[in-house]
């Protein structure tokens, strides 16, 4: 019966030894596969952009790189959305990463703290392009100082309101709202109620985006600062709690839940036939209006300001393109990445795609595009110009998920079952200690 | 005699061995290495790709001491666990006992009822955003068909955990199968022996039917047990933004453990929280397995 036992024993501990030791295995996987048959340098390049539109415009430009030199030769590998950064991750916890990855820019400092991404400094010492790509998404690469990705797009949130609603509703079409008074005394107008149903809809603040956007818009800045201090129970703060819940009381319910689901399915967005008269979206809600609504006569503007001179800050995500750690070509990957964040490059995703671009040269160009038509123009040319109001909200490294200590809090607010003070009191109560237990030691 | 007898038991015991044999390697080849690993990780900071530092039970400690959401995760975890087991358990039986007469078609609404566990999957559980959606959905249209103001199923704290648990027990198909085909081994004698004995159908259920088949009721109680620990991708997938809202309602425990580990990059963590849950899972079965004898019969056997 002894004797049984050994065999597995020593299974196991030798299996235990060797994924023990495979946590660690960081350092380069110098395959001969890295390099093909003519002798250039073989490089994997990771995106989830497989969509039918998206697919063609990255992989032209993988092309276009490909013949614009020959060192280099770069091959497109798509993984579903769901899972590309958890495979990335087995992949680089086994030594093997991929040599460039595309990634979500707010959460690029964390990725370098933890050293999954490589740091950058050594490419930028020689050749610095932070100059080229909008500050704002520049700095939200950095961790204690340098950069770990480079923004390859980025978006925005901007105002879409329905021109001839406007006038129907004796309001100025050229004239969108600039203040929260004006939004809530514009809306009052374009509502058309029928008994006790609405016929339209003026306009709900959170369809589109949540209320973290709008705290954002009346702040100015993120959440946690720099000095991991948490600005979430403020006056600022409440005072947009209470204008968000007066407009749920305003709505109701029913009538907020019913035009939701119409928004969820995308076709059926009320905005497209007139039923709603504002909606707060990315700038590529556009290529929906074109889709399904393509006579509407609609108009863009930034988000309204809190109160006069407060600012129209917006807020914006994106994405980086960086070379894992342990990627075994790093001077190939940054050459690629350069490319492919370069003004030409990102040009080309920008018209194609209609998609906003990190790089400023590019997205200016952009939007003087001549394949864009006159609305396309419009809704372009506004959201480049707003980036410099565009905010980021990069995940503090001290509490990456402080999120899930502050949304469920506000959920309960919206539902009636806590006061926006509680809320407040409790989420800057729970996000603190959730940061002085991190920082610990 | 004695000799060969021995001899025999011997064989038999290789021959069980042999059997087991493909679970066993697969165990010890995939499994038991991360199994222990992950034992080891937890008493340390890991994080996959920088460190991995020995911090004893902080890990143990922080979640039961500090971490409010491990608490909420757990709560909604075995809330859920209590009732959609009793509940899917019930049903099931219930199902299999109407799909068990011998009317005309039944094969058809075997079919009918086995097939939503043929379908699975997150395209299943957006169907079912859609039919409980408060507005527009089927659900609450057929409520109000009938006079009842439907709630606000996944929207509404309240009603988020109770969704889930009606969606399980749409499907319920799959141990319906396992309960027929049991229902469907028990012997004719019993029943017309009953019948002589002047026993109604609802004796010869309670009295005959359901004691036959306790093995799998037994065998279902177990193993759907330990699967509404592991509750995931439900609420993954339909609750706000994958996060477990609204108000955490829908926060269970193995979403809050993938947070951890793939968000945050706590790993030594996340593993804490997978073996806290290891050991309730496994407390839970062994109590199961010791209260069995007092219920389940096997036919034939001496109680093993």
């Amino acid at each position: 019966m002894k004797k049984l036992y050994t065999i597995p024993a020593a299974f196991l501990a030798s299996s235990l030894f060797l994924t023990g030791c495979a946590g660690f295995q960081t350092g380069n996987s110098n395959d001969s596969s890295t390099e093909n048959e003519d002798g250039k340098v073989v490089l994997d390049f990771w995106t989830f952009w497989g969509s039918e539109i998206r697919r063609p415009v990255i992989e032209k430009i993988i092309t276009d790189f490909n013949e614009s030199q020959d060192e280099i030769e770069v091959q497109h590998t798509y993984l579903p959305w769901g899972d590309i950064w958890t495979k990335e991750l087995a992949a680089i916890a086994a030594g093997d990463p991929p040599d460039v990855v595309i990634n979500d820019i707010n959460t690029t400092a964390l990725r370098g703290e933890q050293n999954q991404a490589m740091n950058l400094a050594e490419f930028m010492s020689e050749d610095d392009i932070s100059g080229q790509f909008y500050p704002e998404l520049w700095e939200a690469t950095l961790h204690e100082g340098d950069s770990y990705g480079v923004p390859f797009n980025t978006d925005t949130r901007v105002l879409f309101y329905n021109k001839d609603a406007f006038e129907e509703a004796g309001l100025d079409p050229e004239q969108p709202p600039t203040t929260w008074a004006e939004l809530e005394e514009y809306a009052a107008k374009l509502d058309v109620k029928n008994g006790d149903d609405y016929e339209r809809i003026g306009f709900y603040p959170l369809w589109g985006i949540n209320y973290d956007v709008w705290m954002l818009n009346a702040n100015g800045h993120n959440f946690i600062n720099e000095e991991n201090e948490v600005l979430i129970d403020t006056e600022t703060n409440l005072e947009t709690l209470e204008w968000l819940t007066g407009w749920k009381d305003k709505y109701g319910d029913d009538v907020i839940n019913s035009y939701k689901a119409q928004i969820d399915s995308q076709q059926g967005n009320p905005f497209f036939n007139g039923s709603l008269g504002m909606y707060v979206s990315a700038p590529t809600f556009y290529t929906q209006i074109r889709d399904y609504a393509d006579d509407l006569n609609f108009g863009v503007a930034k988000l309204p300001e809190m109160e006069p001179g407060n600012g129209n800050t917006s807020w914006g995500g994106g994405f980086v393109a960086e070379i894992p750690a342990g990627a075994s070509n790093p001077e190939a990957s940054y050459e690629f990445i350069k490319y492919l964040t370069g003004a030409e490059a990102q040009e080309y995703w920008a018209v194609q795609n209609f998609d906003s671009v990190a790089n400023i040269e590019a997205a200016e160009n952009a939007a003087q595009s001549d394949e864009f038509t006159e609305d396309g123009t419009m809704v372009y040319s506004m959201a480049t110009e707003y980036m410099n109001d565009t905010l980021l909200t990069p995940v503090p490294v001290a509490a990456p998920d402080f999120m899930g200590s502050v949304n469920p809090k506000i959920d309960e607010v919206l539902l009636g079952s806590k006061t926006p003070k509680q809320a407040l009191e409790e989420a800057q109560a729970d996000v603190e200690s959730l940061i002085e237990k991190n920082t610990r030691e | 005699m004695a000799k060969t007898r021995s001899a025999m038991r011997r064989k038999e015991t290789m021959y069980g061995y042999i059997f087991v044999m493909p679970w066993i390697i697969g165990f010890l080849a995939f499994t038991a290495g991360p199994l222990l690993f992950s034992l080891f990780a937890s008493f340390t900071d890991y994080n996959i790709t920088s460190h991995m530092d020995f911090v004893g039970t902080e890990n143990y400690q922080g979640l039961f001491t500090e971490d409010g959401l491990f608490w909420t995760s757990l709560w909604n975890t075995l809330y859920y666990v209590l009732f959609s087991v009793p509940l899917t358990t019930i049903g099931a039986i219930f199902l299999s006992a109407l799909l068990n007469q011998d009317v005309p078609g039944i094969r058809v609404f075997r079919t009918l009822y086995y097939l939503p566990a043929v379908l699975s999957g997150v395209g299943v559980y957006l169907l079912w955003m859609q039919l409980l959606d408060p507005g527009t959905g089927m659900v609450n249209l057929m409520l109000g068909w009938v006079g009842i103001d439907g709630p606000n199923w996944l929207f509404d704290p309240n009603w988020t955990k109770p969704s889930l648990i009606f969606m399980k027990l749409w499907s319920v198909g799959g141990a319906m199968l396992l309960y027929l085909a049991s229902m469907q081994g028990v012997s004719k004698t019993l029943y017309e022996a009953a019948e002589i004995d002047g026993a109604n159908t609802f004796r010869q259920f309670f009295h005959i039917t359901l004691p036959m088949i306790t093995p799998v009721i037994f065998f279902d109680v177990v193993t759907s047990l330990i699967g509404g620990f592991q509750i995931f991708q439900e609420a993954y997938v339909m609750s706000s933004n994958g996060e477990g809202g609204p108000a955490n309602s829908l926060l269970f425990y193995n979403l809050y453990m993938w947070r951890q580990a793939f968000e945050n990059f706590n790993m030594g963590y996340a593993m804490a929280m997978s073996w806290i849950l290891f050991i309730i899972v496994f407390i839970l079965t062994m109590i199961n397995l010791k209260l069995a004898p007092r219920w389940v019969h096997y036919e034939g056997g001496d109680n093993r």
